[in-house]
């Protein structure tokens, strides 16, 4: 029964990417031998056969690729503890209510798998998968089975779950936003009614026996729509007025109230002359609030970048006392204890290695993806990775202390302290509203010599006409055509403020690795000594190397498959990594050493002096050295560095170009940095920050007047990323940056970022447009409103006519990218 | 004429059912999941009940953990 979807034999079973021609991995399922690109989809491809649920391969649609499954997560059994699920279990009975947030979801098909092998799961009552927003609803039983078991029996099928609390993650902006749609959905309602009465009025129902009773109708719609839709003007308005500000909300208020009280008065006096206009009243609340729920929508939900670094806050470490392992609460280890950190395993304390030997992924602290290696005595930070031995800390400082929390504290401080963009319309709201009160006075004075009631009418009339639709709509509308825009071509735009001031950006701030550079090691050159064969000893380093995990050791693995040397007939035995120096393997009976010039010393093999000197020459270009020595014979020296991305030169000269300051910023050593800068034409470096240094230099930058975008990807960019007026964060960077920044490269295409700003201008172009419209409608209209020419009907044209050009004027953004 | 009298007050009436209608909708996540659900609904286990030409067993092992 197991059709694959449309399988191309040279593609991955499972995620149907191209098979690299050095993977190996295969498997019979279903009597049909099948090949894999990597372990990770030839494990869960088994998995799914194995619990029989290969039907999923039917379900796949056509043409979908799934892409290799995440890395499940390691650390899982903490969340068995009570004291960890607390925090996102609703019930902590027996029977318990989870959310999860899946990695790995992809379509439809995905949505059967998790459901249905998640149902076999002994223990498991209900598993609901949300499609949308990649997350499961999960209940069980907790005394059948553990959420470990659970999370496991996901990662076996190719998902990587971490449980989360949807309250806390999304909870205010969500309420906020819920609460405008249900104002914009009954003010809807409201002027979806509003308009047959209207029409009744207007064709000739002002002049029979039913207009009382169209009037009483429209007072009975307009009133609820004015106290419960048109609420959050008056709350502006009031808010704005304490705060000595003229804000868009206060002629609103004025413009509704005035409106909505004459109306209300002709209809209860039940006057001859004069007409109503409640439906401007409904129509204005319902235009308006369209603006404000856009405008929601696409604010900066800058809350959640905390959330994901707390999530990144170890929850439980295993506490050895009196030789006894035990997994304690991260709560109940104090200062002094020892903390045994497994490989894989999370750092949950700072503290000082007493035992052990491993590398670790510090990436967290210095951007940098070189694991570091660590030995008795190092120190060692909450929130960082231990990749492959096993250590014995003793605990220095914990939570509050760390230097995760520190950063923790840094992104929350730049958030608070950031200064509210400065938006165009915000600038001009207020000469407009002073405008707006003078003339309606002007125009009550001037009628007020002749007649009251048409004095009280024609200034009326000029709040009511002086049109706030098509100012309020002018940026909303522009930024929401272009975040769609910029969605399309890869470009996420999060917060869409940011639009208006990328255009305005004078100085770049570029992180260096994984942002300008790859982010990982690839081997730039190699010296052997004179009558080698260079191939020869790629082979054999290869064929050593690749029993490591190391990136150094990836490294050329990699170069041997471009070159595509075959290293896999070769073996390898006693095979032996001593961290931090090197290798060690026996190959053909001869001894191959991999590592630092160090480690061939310490091994008794004399160093051959030539390629020493280019050594020192190549380490003095930044570039990280390993020796080879084979048979105790010194024989070459590989070169390896971080590549630049593709497009980075590109961009760079293209931002010189436009005159744009550069700043390289980077955790790195000084002279890896200079390196880079230098084959980028050069720019000022900083090298060996700290990431409260990397906050602290842009707003050092935004003191002396540059308006500073910062590139990145890091968890240590974040604080710089909300700091800068425009963050922008890489696809393949950390969660946290990505939550961090207000735009997103999906592709990790530098390119990209020309392509924003292009986009920037033109959003800005197009908002000044829509405000010089919505001048010219008010330069027209305002003048009839003062002589009091202006009618019910004519206001309920001319003011939706209003809004409609800027709508049409913003939706022409979409042409921009089509031209190139 | 005089059926506007009840006429306009049903109007609203009923406006207002569909307006608390979907404020329910909402309320209760109907619109949280747009594809999910449309999806789900195809993807049903009916493997046994579908004629397999190739005459292949379908039995499913029921393994887990």
């Amino acid at each position: 029964m197991t059709q694959h979807r449309d399988h191309t034999p040279g593609n991955c079973f499972h995620c149907g990417l191209p098979i690299p021609p050095e993977a190996d991995y295969r498997a019979r399922l279903d009597g049909a031998e099948r090949r894999f690109c990597c372990f990770g989809c030839q494990s869960v491809c088994s998995a799914i056969f194995e619990a029989g649920l290969q039907g999923y391969y039917q379900r796949t649609p056509e043409g979908t690729l799934l892409g290799p499954p995440p890395e499940p997560p390691r650390d899982i059994e903490i969340y068995d503890l009570d004291e960890v699920q607390q925090e996102f279990v609703t019930c902590s009975g027996d029977v318990r209510d989870i959310h999860l947030l899946v990695e790995g979801i992809h379509c439809a098909a995905c949505v059967w798998l998790i459901e249905r092998g998640l149902q076999r799961v002994p223990g498991v009552q209900s598993a609901n998968v949300n499609l949308a927003a990649k997350r499961l609803h999960l209940r069980w039983d907790n005394r059948r089975a553990r959420l470990s078991d659970v999370i496991r029996a996901l990662a076996r099928i190719g998902y990587a779950a971490v449980p989360y609390d949807p309250e806390s993650a999304e909870g205010v902006i969500k309420k906020a936003n819920r609460a405008m749609l249900y104002r914009l959905f009954f003010a809807g309602f409201a002027m979806m009614n509003m308009l047959w009465i209207s029409i009744a009025l207007y064709s000739g129902a002002s002049r029979d026996e039913f207009r009382d009773f169209f009037h009483w109708a429209g007072l009975v719609l307009a009133t609820p729509t004015l106290l419960y839709a048109g609420y959050p003007f008056y709350r502006g308005a009031f808010g704005g007025l304490r705060g000595g500000q003229l804000t868009m909300d206060l002629p609103i208020a004025i413009g509704l109230s005035v409106t909505y009280a004459y109306s209300a008065y002709i209809t209860v006096t039940a006057a001859r002359i004069g007409e109503v206009y409640f439906d401007t009243v409904t129509n204005l609340i319902f235009v308006i609030l369209i603006g404000r729920y856009l405008e929601g929508m696409f604010r900066h939900q800058a809350v959640s970048a905390t959330r994901r670094l707390l999530e990144l806050q170890p929850r439980a470490a295993i506490v050895v006392r009196d030789g006894e392992e035990q997994m304690t609460p991260i709560r109940g280890v104090k200062p002094g204890d020892h903390v045994l950190i497994k490989p894989g395993y999370k750092v949950p304390v700072d503290g000082i290695v007493l035992e052990g030997h491993s590398a670790v992924d510090e990436s967290m602290l210095s951007g940098e993806s070189t694991p570091v290696s660590k030995s008795v005595g190092a120190k060692v930070s909450a929130g960082t990775v231990n990749t492959n031995g096993a250590l014995l800390v003793e605990v220095r400082t914990l939570l509050q202390e760390t230097t995760l929390a520190k950063i923790i504290r840094l992104v929350e401080e730049a958030q608070s302290s950031k200064a509210p963009i400065q938006r165009l319309a915000d600038t001009i709201v207020p000469w407009f509203v002073l405008v707006t009160l003078v003339c309606a006075t002007l125009t009550f004075l001037i009628w007020n010599g002749k007649d009251f009631g048409i004095a009280l009418m024609a200034a009326t009339s000029v709040l009511i006409i002086t049109c706030p639709c098509a100012l309020g709509m002018a940026t909303p509308m522009s930024i929401a055509v272009a975040s769609g825009l910029g969605a399309k071509h890869g470009i996420l735009i999060k917060n869409g403020l940011v639009l208006e001031t990328l255009s305005k950006v004078t100085h770049f701030v570029f992180d260096k690795t994984g942002t300008l550079t790859e982010g990982r090691m690839s081997v730039a050159q190699m010296h052997v000594a004179p009558g080698v064969a260079k191939e020869d000893i790629l082979r054999n380093a290869a064929a050593v190397e690749r029993y490591s995990e190391h990136s150094v050791a990836k490294a050329i693995v990699a170069e041997a498959d471009k070159q595509q040397l075959n290293y896999r007939d070769i073996g390898a035995s006693r095979f032996h990594a001593t961290a931090g120096l090197g290798v060690d393997a026996s190959v053909d009976g001869k001894t191959v050493l991999l590592g630092s010039a160090e480690w061939l010393v310490r091994r008794g093999i004399a160093l051959n002096a030539e390629l020493q000197a280019q050594a020192h020459e190549l380490e003095a270009q930044a570039m990280s050295c390993v020796h080879v020595a084979m048979g105790d014979v010194h024989l070459a020296v590989f070169a390896l560095a971080d590549r630049l991305r593709g497009d980075a030169r590109q961009l760079i000269g293209e931002l010189r170009a436009a005159g744009i300051a550069m700043t390289l910023l980077s955790g790195d050593r000084r002279p890896v940095a200079e390196a880079i800068a230098r084959q980028l034409g050069g720019m000022e470096v900083i090298a060996e920050v700290l990431p409260q240094d990397k906050d602290q230099m842009i707003r050092q930058l935004q003191r002396h007047g540059a308006v500073v975008a910062m590139v990145g990807d890091g968890i240590n960019d974040a604080p710089a990323l909300i700091r800068a007026d425009v963050g922008i964060a890489l696809g393949s960077g950390t969660d946290v940056s990505v939550e961090s920044a207000d735009i997103v490269l999906m592709h990790n295409e530098l390119d990209k970022v020309r392509q924003a700003t292009l986009l920037s201008r033109r959003t800005l172009r197009t908002i000044k447009q829509n405000i010089g419209l919505s001048f010219v409608y008010n330069a027209i209209m305002v003048p009839l409103a003062m002589m009091a020419l202006v009618t019910p009907l004519v206001a309920a044209i001319t003011m939706p006519l209003s809004s409609l050009a800027v709508i049409g004027n913003a939706a022409r953004i979409r042409t921009l990218f089509k031209k190139q | 004429m005089d059926v506007i009298y009840s006429l306009i007050p049903g109007m609203m009436f009923f406006g207002l059912i569909f307006l608390v209608v979907l404020i329910w909708a909402v309320k209760k996540g109907q619109y949280e999941d747009m594809e999910g659900s449309a999806n789900r609904i195809l993807l049903d286990d009916d493997d046994d009940m579908v004629h397999q030409p190739e005459g292949k067993q379908n039995s499913e092992p029921d393994k887990s953990s």
